[in-house]
């Protein structure tokens, strides 16, 4: 293995330096700005414009549950159009992966901020004021907030029933519950817990605790919709440009040629922009004014479109007296919000991460997703990893405490290696666990101390089934068009698939063009997420390279699809066709009198396999480290009374570049020979609990993010 | 459908004759980084809005008697790096720097941070503790008022309706003062505590911002022969701390005696 190291903004080194000259926009020999989002020419789905064009505003329940019990848009002036639940009513209901979604509340509205009206006008000043003329009356209805409260029998019911999705999102056998909040249940069963606990020296227990974060993506959801005749166009920033497309068809009853879904780069995204999130009330709009419709959701109102999910994971794990784990029981709840979107997936990837990449012969996973009266939960950086991490690895600690053995030294006892069996019981490959963690210890001088010094590693699944395909076209100039779904959010996609293109095409990059997705031109892919694009997309590429060059070279098609997938029931089968594995490492300093944690040292370690774009490689780390950052420290959603009580970015607070550490380094681990491997997102979850250990070897027993003064404070007083 | 009227007068006594006329009916933006969140938010839906920017004489740093004298449309900014505060009122330059951003201290005015009466804006504790005063100007005419008298509640000052604040002084000689931003986020963050202390000519001052309606202040509290531990836990019962995302009152309590004592031991 060939380990290469960058350091970061405090030990820069001439590789990094170079990156960041180039990553201002330069061309990097005559200082002249060229990269259009630098220069303004980016033309994002917020400036997207038609002629005649309206501009939209959603009017939104003010309660966590109630009856709508009348809506009256009469009083709006002339030249506005109000869409109200009686114009929606014979639309199909949407959601990926349970049908739960209606364009708007039709009879209930679930959440404070559910649609129950919308109007469009000619400017978005004049639709928000009319958006304020339109009255609703409402009768309130028991609602339920808390998760563990939501699980509990008698609780009040967010959905009646839950009707399964048959799209291309729902991959997997749900299992919802009926009669309760459970929208889906997952489960390992592998080996015998009972007798794992039965035989263990040390059992450690806890229960686990993460907040909902928000994404804030720099550019807000936003959408155009139109309609020629029966064609509804929509333009859009979206990472799930297929999905949406399957949604709108079904919402509206048209096949899905009749939907042509454009995606634009987005101004990020962090999972945010997937599946259907305003684009039906947009189109339906269109539809009813005749015209096409903006909608540009304001950033107050971000926090009630979609949030991460908030988690509770009760966990027990037992281990020999000389550290060799026995069995493992975890209970994860996952808070979906009032609608499923992806949260049955969400959840069931925190359940098969739970376990965390060591051997363990005895393991019980049951994860839950559990619907709430409060704003949806859906994708997010992490996809659920974040979660279980932060519960798996802080018990490690604790029971390398308990042990009385080095947290280190425990996790490398029962790492996962080449060949081995997860408790799916797929066997694993190119698997780097141990270095990735050695690499991060090693970097804050574990051995020279570990007072303050904190680890972590996980393992993150890939998006398991998927397919990808894309077509390349010769032009006339001795180019390329690579006619491909994969969209760009600032993650560097583009850059590295048309790298990837003209490195198989043996020309310049600048002879690859990568136009704007759009569902009418480019073939299938399943979506951009999950860190997947640049590992099934290459391989995509490869493949269409080889049949253009063997048909003429004009043109080529390529298509990757792998199988897989687990039984609900078990969680038995293939998880996930290719590992994200990352390790983190933290040293920090508390202040035992106020609580407050300050990190000063903070280093990743991800098995990259190959680098495509060593530059976007190195700034998805950052970047996937600065939000664990932010997730470790602060981020948090608030609610109060079902309402979300810090919605604006003054008072739901960010990392800025003043919050990080003096160091924050990072590396790409690669092997000669190796598949390129994910790295979108693997440096965020192990943050969270490596700052967290690196607390807990100061005495703060943290079970709970984020590590807010206030309960480090807490978690200090608590100490024998 | 129209917004709020925007009046851009280009004299003080044309500001002041605009807010003589309009009254509360006008909200003065100088730098727009609070009255522009609150419209953001619908917090705010005055008829007008009455912008200083294009009112010359305002931003002017002098010392004159001894006395700082900060015009109305200062910037935090330039508060920071003004090389006569800094020598002559470091404590108050350095509570400058603590404020959000650059890109806020850029725009955000030593007038504005005041006539806001935020209760979670830093300045208002050290001009406290400084024994700054404001000068306020009306059609009516002049007055001087203590800033431990123009902010009165959150969000709530003892200006008139025709009133602009348009200078603060603060008082030179030697002193040695101190502020301590505790925030429990964000660097960028407001604080969750804030205390300034001053101790000038055998006085003591201690202003704790950032945990009530306005900064406060006891005086009675404030013996200049007690130790910091004392007058820490006697401030921390004198309080009784608002409860928001930034910290729990409980919490606050317990934060306001470990941060007063750590400024009074800085000062000593």
């Amino acid at each position: 293995m060939r380990s290469r190291r960058f350091r970061d903004r405090a030990g820069r080194d001439r590789k990094a330096g170079r990156c960041s000259a180039r990553r201002d926009g330069s061309d990097g020999d005559g200082g002249r700005v060229t990269d259009p989002r630098v220069t303004g020419a980016a033309r994002y789905a917020i400036d997207s414009e038609l002629p005649g064009m309206l501009h939209a505003r959603i009017v939104r329940s003010p309660y966590p549950h109630a009856r709508v019990v009348r809506v009256d848009a009469s009083s709006i002036p002339p030249g506005t159009v109000a869409l109200v639940p009686d114009d929606v009513r014979e639309l199909g209901r949407y959601g990926v992966q349970i049908r739960d979604q209606t364009v708007l509340a039709l009879d209930r509205a679930l959440h404070v901020g559910d649609p129950v009206a919308a109007v469009a006008a000619p400017t978005a000043r004049d639709a928000e004021e009319a958006a304020a003329l339109v009255e609703v009356d409402y009768e309130e209805l028991p609602a339920v907030a808390d998760v563990l409260e939501a699980v509990a029998p008698g609780a009040p019911l967010v959905h009646d029933e839950h009707v399964l999705s048959s799209g291309g999102a729902a991959y997997f056998g749900l299992r919802p519950q009926p009669g309760t909040n459970v929208c889906h249940r997952f489960r390992i069963r592998h080996g015998d817990v009972d007798a794992g606990f039965a035989e263990a020296d040390v059992v450690v227990q806890d229960v686990f605790r993460t907040a909902g974060a928000q994404h804030a993506h720099m550019e807000p959801h936003a959408c155009l919709a139109s309609w020629e005749g029966e064609t509804l166009h929509v333009r859009t920033g979206t990472q799930t440009p297929f999905n949406l497309r399957e949604e709108l068809a079904q919402v509206f009853g048209l096949e899905q040629e009749r939907v042509r879904v454009v995606a634009p780069p987005m101004g990020g995204s962090f999972g945010a922009k997937t599946f259907l999130r305003a684009e039906a009330i947009a189109a339906a709009l269109a539809r009813k004014a005749g015209r096409p419709v903006k909608l540009v959701i304001p950033r107050s109102e971000e926090w009630l479109t979609l949030n991460r999910h908030p988690a509770v994971i009760e966990l027990a794990i037992g281990a020999r007296a000389d550290g060799v784990l026995l069995a493992k029981r975890v209970a994860c709840y996952a808070d979906t919000g009032a609608y499923a979107d992806c949260g049955p997936g969400v959840a069931q990837k925190m359940g098969f991460a739970a376990p965390g990449p060591y051997r363990i012969p005895n393991v019980a996973v049951d994860a839950y997703c559990v619907y709430t009266n409060t704003p949806p939960n859906g994708a997010f950086r992490g996809y659920g990893q974040m979660q279980s991490t932060w519960a798996s690895e802080r018990a490690m600690d604790m029971l390398a405490d308990r042990l009385g053995l080095d947290p280190l030294e425990l996790r490398l006892r029962n790492l996962l290696r080449d060949g081995d069996r997860y408790c799916t019981g797929e066997t694993m490959h190119d698997v780097h666990f141990a270095e990735c963690l050695e690499a991060a210890a090693e970097a804050i001088g574990w051995r020279d101390g570990r007072r303050g010094k904190g680890l972590a590693v996980m393992l993150k699944g890939m998006q398991t089934p998927s397919r990808a395909s894309v077509a390349i076209e010769a032009g006339t100039d001795g180019g390329y068009v690579l006619r491909c779904a994969t969209t760009e959010m600032g993650q560097g996609a583009r850059a590295a698939l048309t790298r990837l293109a003209a490195e198989l095409l043996e020309v310049e990059p600048a002879r690859v063009r990568f136009p704007d997705p759009d569902t009418g031109l480019v073939p299938y892919d399943t979506r951009t997420t999950s860190s997947r694009s640049t590992y099934m997309m290459g391989r995509a590429l490869a493949e269409a390279v080889r049949d253009l060059r063997a048909n003429g070279g004009r043109r080529g098609y390529g298509e990757i699809a792998n199988p897989g997938g687990l039984d609900p029931d078990t969680g038995q089968g293939v998880a996930s066709t290719h590992w994200h594995q990352g390790a983190a490492a933290a040293e920090v300093r508390v202040d035992e009198e106020t609580g407050k944690v300050e990190v000063v040292r903070l280093h990743a370690a991800i098995y990259a396999g190959r680098v495509v774009d060593r530059a976007s490689a190195e700034l998805q780390n950052e970047g996937s480290m600065i939000m664990g950052l932010g997730t470790a420290l602060f981020e948090e959603v608030v609610l109060a009374d079902g309402a979300v009580a810090n919605a604006n970015l003054s008072d739901y607070a960010v990392p800025s570049f003043a919050d990080l550490p003096g160091r924050l380094t990072h590396e790409l681990l690669e092997r000669d020979g190796a598949e390129i491997h994910g790295l979108g997102e693997t440096a965020l979850p192990p943050v969270p609990p490596a700052i967290g250990n690196a607390a807990g070897s100061l005495g703060v027993r943290a079970t709970e993010l984020p590590l807010t003064p206030e309960r480090v404070l807490a978690a200090l007083e608590e100490r024998p | 459908m129209t917004g709020p009227e925007w009046l851009a007068p280009e004299s003080l006594e044309e500001a002041l004759a605009l807010k003589a006329g309009w009254g509360e009916d006008a909200t003065v933006v100088a730098g727009g980084t609070f009255v522009g969140l609150l419209l953001n938010q619908r917090l705010l839906a005055p008829a007008a809005l009455l912008s200083l920017r294009d009112v010359p004489g305002l931003g002017a740093i002098g010392v004159e008697g001894g006395q700082l004298r900060l015009g109305a449309l200062v910037t935090h900014r330039a508060v920071e790096r003004s090389a006569v505060v800094r020598d002559g009122w470091p404590a108050l330059a350095g509570t400058f720097r603590l404020v959000a951003s650059p890109r806020v201290r850029n725009q955000a005015t030593v007038g504005g941070v005041l006539a806001d009466a935020d209760h979670a804006s830093d300045p208002p504790s050290t001009f406290t503790a400084l024994g700054a005063s404001c000068v306020v100007r009306s059609v009516r005419g002049e007055r001087v008022v203590p800033v431990s008298e123009l902010i009165t509640g959150f969000y709530a000052t003892s200006l008139a309706p025709d009133e602009l604040v348009v200078e603060v002084r603060v008082p030179g000689g030697p002193h040695r003062a101190v502020y301590r931003k505790f925030r429990s986020r964000s660097h960028e963050d407001r604080p969750c505590v804030g205390v300034a202390a001053c101790r000038r000519d055998g006085e003591l001052r201690v202003v704790v911002g950032a945990v009530a309606e306005r900064p406060q202040w006891f005086p009675e509290l404030c013996d200049p022969a007690a130790a910091p531990a004392e007058i820490a836990r006697a401030y921390a019962a004198a309080i009784d701390p608002i409860s928001d995302v930034s910290g729990s009152s409980a919490y606050r309590k317990r934060v306001i005696e470990v941060e007063v004592r750590r400024a009074l031991e800085a000062l000593s």
